[in-house]
């Protein structure tokens, strides 16, 4: 995570919002397509996606507001997490088919242990990109408190939902949720 | 961005003014000439137009204009203001910002840009003549990219205003690529049909009806220009000429059901209805919301007709009337609907923004699921709803933009206010130390405390430095020494001027032995209080300073928050009725294309019918039913004539001679890392 | 479906036009089909008034849309102007004149090179240490040059330590770093650093710049 400083767009989303003004329209509607989950108190649900720069295993960096106009997904793993990996592989699946609808998908990584992070990103087959966090500081902005974490992120870079841990029936869930972002 | 010619001219204005002469290092092809920048800030915001962020460029640039921090770049910044208030759609602001600049005493290469970009506004606000006017001024070649340009935006201008053979002669001669020039070429060729010089027209739609498409884009404009041409020939009555342009249109594309109905009707001139039959067979699988397919509904039976198969010529007549009925019933509540706001607002919501243009958006697979979105898709189509909806959008864009711009009000305010408050406790003191001078009044007392040191020096005052009770005794003893002075001269007396003197020299002596020492710690505290003063004077300053600096701060941006803050709700409201008027007139758009169609829909049922009709009445008056024959028969069998069904009428909606300037106007050329073709491909519109 | 829209006005000028054409292509039309067929003049009379709706349509033109373009234009024109007055309270608000200090950065390299990120100490404490992405590289390389750091400084002597790391050609890893001493008076300071490679042909190099 870099410590970026109040210059540059991606600074000042950070800062914490006020009504400057907002689309009426677009919140209410931002509202009607989302499915009813049980978000259990997930408290980014309709705020700005907080912006990172993170390092990716396969090298280069990838800062989340340039990828403003895609449906933005993040899943948040570890090296010791199994349920994780299932994850990712079906997140894989998912990217093969809706990529070219503008689907972005992201791996971060939350490890104690940096290299067997580096170690387990570089041994997953999936086509998106692995980040990683070895501070931790994007966990901690985006409130992660369970392995695997997903979240989905809408084309205008709002937290539409999130899926605390991973089965077949939030899996289901999941791709529902995905087609409604990426049909607005 | 949504308008990729401004940006290209952009970055065209940065290469020709800037680039010192072609030091391209490495001969990578690749790179650009180096820019110098000579100020940090104007680099700064060339950053962000780099990233194709234009408004937070534009944002920069204002700002630091504002301050005055890019004074070695005061043309360019304007300029490139100018280009980037044009790319976000405010041409009106655009054009006054090169007026402006045009006035001053400019180099000539600012200039042409400037008058460049000015024909550029103009010709986007309509006016023809100005812009053919302004691009007269452009003294002297600008860097070939640009000029390129030039060339294209006049062709464009020479086609509006009729001047044909000019436009060809300028088209003929174009260097640069042809993908590029085939928008011009297009608009070249429809403009010439429709003034009846088919055969001048000709080479240049064939032109780009054969050429090599690998975009979207590309293809699309291939299609048309094939399309028109067909259609032109149709038109003229060459039939044979019009079949092979028809049939290089795409099976498959925004253009094909026209495409095929054209196929059918040059078939059906040359006298080959079972040949038309194909197409419009074909056709009439398609959607029923085309008007092509609608006509196909007619056209097909027509055939028929032609081709004595009555029986069927009948079933497909009724068959016709049937669907238009259902689709005016489902017209008529689609209409109702949009009439209702609700749709709209549905379709209008995009969550998509950011800095790359939201091209996806005009795919029919984003329509939302409800049933009326199918007459969307022609809706979404007209050209009036597209700009209407550009402007929506735009608006969209812009309000998430600055709300993204994170600006927090409160916060300001808050902090504001504990500056206020701490200066609130602590500026009383602070100008009660102020007024009182006190720094004056010890640099006086310094400048005293020296003086009488010097004058004790000088003086050698050994009283001066004694102490207090020195000084007493001194004191006592000069007293008793006045007194004895007047005195008679008693032995009593005697003694005590014996004593007196004694003790007189004891002192002296004392003072005197102590006098150096004393000195030198006197001048040594003085040096200490000098030094302690003179600190003591630059930090005085420095409050000064700060105090004059403070009601400046608080006061003035306390004033300033409230004033921004007013703005911004001002604003919010003037954007809200401003999306409201525009979703109006975008439902009403809407609704007009709507009752279009139903019109159409009208007019064919009202054939459709008296086309059955007419048929039920040759069949009651022939005293037969009509005989079925098979499509593959030629002749009909037991009827004299063939049967005379009315051709079903065709106005062709969204006519495919329509005229269509490029996407904003080609890239520069030498910078394919500007790549401002794909611009236009990443824009499906 | 029209593509490429871009100028609004010169559309809607055609637009007109595209109408008239409409008509008057759906009326040839309707005659060439009429040469094909022995069409009841009847038929024939009833077509005619379909191409007329859109023609009609045309003269009927939609409401006040060049009042609309202007109002939103102009309401443009005061986002962009609120945009430029918030950063520039902002600026004055949190980094003022005589406090602040900018840092920018600036890539002159002949070959490619792919800077990773960029990390500055001011008096021994990091102040950012920025990760950059392909996109910000190519603006770099292209000429832009980024405000790195806005921060306050007292007046006085302060020490900015650099240090960039990237990959070359050949994916050779770079890392380097430089160092500046400088003095902050009254009134902004700005200092430039540099990567490029001008001096020994081969290796990206660090540069700082006082530029006041």
């Amino acid at each position: 995570m870099s410590l970026q400083r109040p210059d540059g767009p991606a600074a000042r989303d950070r800062r914490s919002r006020v009504r400057v003004f907002l689309k009426c329209a677009a919140v209410a509607l931002l509202g009607a397509g989302t499915a009813a989950l049980a978000q259990r108190g997930y408290d980014l649900i309709a705020r700005a996606a907080p912006d990172f720069t993170l390092h990716a295993a396969a090298g280069g960096n990838v800062r989340l507001s340039e990828h403003r106009g895609e449906v933005v997904v993040l899943s948040f793993w570890s090296s010791g997490c199994g349920t994780c990996r299932r994850q990712l592989d079906a997140l894989n699946r998912s990217f093969a088919t809706y990529r070219s609808a503008g689907l972005a998908v992201y791996g971060v990584g939350l490890d104690d242990v940096p290299e067997r992070a580096l170690k387990y990103a570089r041994g997953v087959p999936v086509g998106f990109p692995m980040l990683l966090d070895p501070d931790k500081a994007v966990g901690r902005a985006y409130r992660v408190d369970n392995l695997p974490m997903t979240v989905l992120i809408d084309r205008s870079g709002t937290v539409r939902n999130v899926q605390r841990d991973f089965s077949a029936k939030s899996d289901d869930l999941y791709l529902q949720q995905l087609r409604v972002l990426l049909n607005e | 961005m949504h308008r990729p010619a401004a940006r290209a001219l952009c970055l065209g204005v940065a290469l020709a003014l800037l680039a010192a002469p072609a030091l391209a290092r490495r001969h990578d092809p690749e790179k650009l000439p180096e820019i110098r920048i000579r100020d940090l800030h104007y680099g700064d915001a060339l950053f962000y137009y780099y990233q194709h962020d234009d408004f937070e460029a534009l944002t920069r640039l204002a700002a630091y204009d504002h301050w005055n921090r890019m004074p070695h770049h005061a043309d360019d910044a304007q300029l490139l203001m100018g280009g980037l208030y044009l790319a976000l759609g405010m041409h009106n602001e655009a054009g006054r910002r090169f007026e402006a600049l045009l006035k001053d005493p400019v180099p000539s290469g600012v200039r042409n840009v400037a008058w460049f970009y000015l024909a550029q506004v103009w010709y986007v606000r309509g006016y023809l003549d100005k812009a053919a006017a302004a691009l007269a001024r452009v003294n002297g070649r600008m860097s070939p990219e640009l000029e390129s340009q030039k060339e294209l935006l006049l062709g464009n201008v020479l086609i509006h205003q009729g001047k044909f053979d000019e436009a060809i002669r300028l088209l003929s001669t174009w260097r640069g690529t042809y993908n590029w020039s085939a928008y011009a070429r297009f608009n070249l060729g429809v403009a010439l049909a429709r003034s009846n010089r088919l055969a001048d027209a000709d080479p240049f739609l064939t032109g780009v009806g054969t050429m090599l498409a690998s975009t979207e884009e590309q293809r699309a404009l291939k299609d048309r220009a094939n399309l028109a041409l067909g259609f032109a020939y149709l038109q003229a009555n060459e039939p044979a000429k019009a079949l092979p342009a028809l049939e290089r249109v795409r099976l498959n594309g925004p253009y094909s059901n026209r495409a095929l109905l054209g196929t059918g009707w040059a078939e059906a001139s040359l006298g080959d209805y079972q040949g038309a039959l194909g197409p419009w067979m074909e056709l009439r699988n398609r959607n029923v919301l085309d008007a092509a397919v609608q006509e196909s509904y007619l056209a097909v039976p027509y055939a028929f007709g032609k081709l004595n198969a009555n029986a069927q010529s009948a079933e497909y007549y009724e068959s016709a009337v049937e669907s238009f009925d259902a689709e005016n019933g489902r017209l008529d509540a689609a209409i109702a609907r949009i009439g209702q706001g609700d749709m709209l607002k549905r379709v209008l919501t995009s969550g998509h923004s950011g800095t790359e243009p939201y091209g996806w958006f005009w795919q029919l697979k984003n329509l939302p699921d409800a049933p009326e979105s199918r007459y969307l898709y022609t809706v979404l189509a007209g050209n009036d709803f597209q700009e209407g909806l550009k402007n929506y959008r735009d608006l969209v864009h812009m309000s998430e933009l600055l709300e993204r711009g994170g600006y927090d009000m409160e916060a300001f305010e808050d902090m504001i206010e504990t500056r206020e408050r701490a200066y609130a406790e602590r500026l009383p003191k602070v100008d009660t130390l102020l007024a009182s001078g006190a720094v004056a009044q010890l640099q006086q007392r310094n400048v005293d405390l020296t003086g009488r040191l010097q004058t004790i020096e000088a003086r050698r005052d050994l009283g001066a430095l004694g102490t207090e009770a020195e000084r007493d005794q001194w004191a006592r003893i000069q007293r008793l020494e006045a007194a004895l002075a007047g005195a008679p001269d008693t032995p009593e007396n005697a003694d005590l001027r014996q004593r007196l003197a004694l003790v007189k020299g004891v002192l002296y002596f004392r003072l005197n032995d102590a006098y150096s020492a004393r000195l030198w710690e006197e001048h040594r505290s003085l040096k200490d209080l000098k030094l302690a003063l003179h600190e003591a004077q630059s930090r005085w300053i420095r409050v000064e300073q700060a105090r004059r600096n403070v009601p400046t701060n608080t006061g003035e941006f306390a004033t300033r928050i409230a004033a921004l803050k007013v703005r911004i709700d001002a604003l919010a409201t003037r954007l809200a009725a401003t999306e409201q008027a525009q979703a109006d007139y975008l439902a009403s758009v809407a609704i007009q294309e709507l009752e279009d169609q139903k019109a159409r829909l009208a007019s064919y049922q009202v054939q459709a019918r008296f086309a059955l009709g007419g048929m039920y009445d040759r069949a009651a008056n022939a005293g037969a039913t009509p005989a079925k024959a098979p499509a593959a028969e030629q002749k009909g069998a037991g009827e004299e004539s063939p049967a005379e069904t009315p051709a079903p009428a065709a106005p062709v909606p969204e006519a495919p001679p329509s005229e269509v300037p490029p996407p904003e106007a080609p890239p520069p050329q030498a910078a394919p890392s500007e790549a401002a073709p794909p611009k236009s491909t990443e824009t499906p519109r | 479906m029209p593509d490429a829209l871009p100028n609004r006005e010169s559309v809607r000028a055609v637009t007109g036009l595209r109408r008239a054409s409409a008509a008057v292509l759906g009326c040839a039309l309707l005659a060439a089909a009429q040469l094909a067929a022995a069409a009841p003049p009847a038929a024939a009379a009833a077509p005619a008034p379909a191409a007329a709706p859109p023609a009609a349509a045309a003269a009927a033109a939609p409401p006040d849309t060049r009042g609309l373009d202007e109002q939103v234009q102009g309401l443009k024109k005061d986002v962009v102007d609120l945009n430029r007055d918030l950063f520039v309270l902002e600026e004055e608000l949190l980094f003022p004149a005589n406090t602040q200090v900018a840092v920018f950065l600036a890539v002159d390299v002949g070959d490619f090179f792919a800077l990773d990120s960029v990390q500055l100490k001011i008096d021994r404490k990091e102040v950012i240490n920025y990760l950059y992405t392909p996109r910000e590289v190519d603006a770099l390389l292209k000429g832009g040059v980024q405000r790195l750091y806005l921060g306050n400084l007292k007046v006085g002597q302060h020490e900015l330590v650099a240090f960039f790391s990237g990959k070359g050609p050949n994916d050779r890893a770079y890392k380097r770093g430089a160092s500046i001493k400088f003095e902050k008076g009254i009134g902004a300071k700005y200092l430039e650093l540099k990567i490029d490679d001008r001096q020994r042909k081969l290796q990206p190099e660090f540069e700082i710049r006082d530029w006041e």
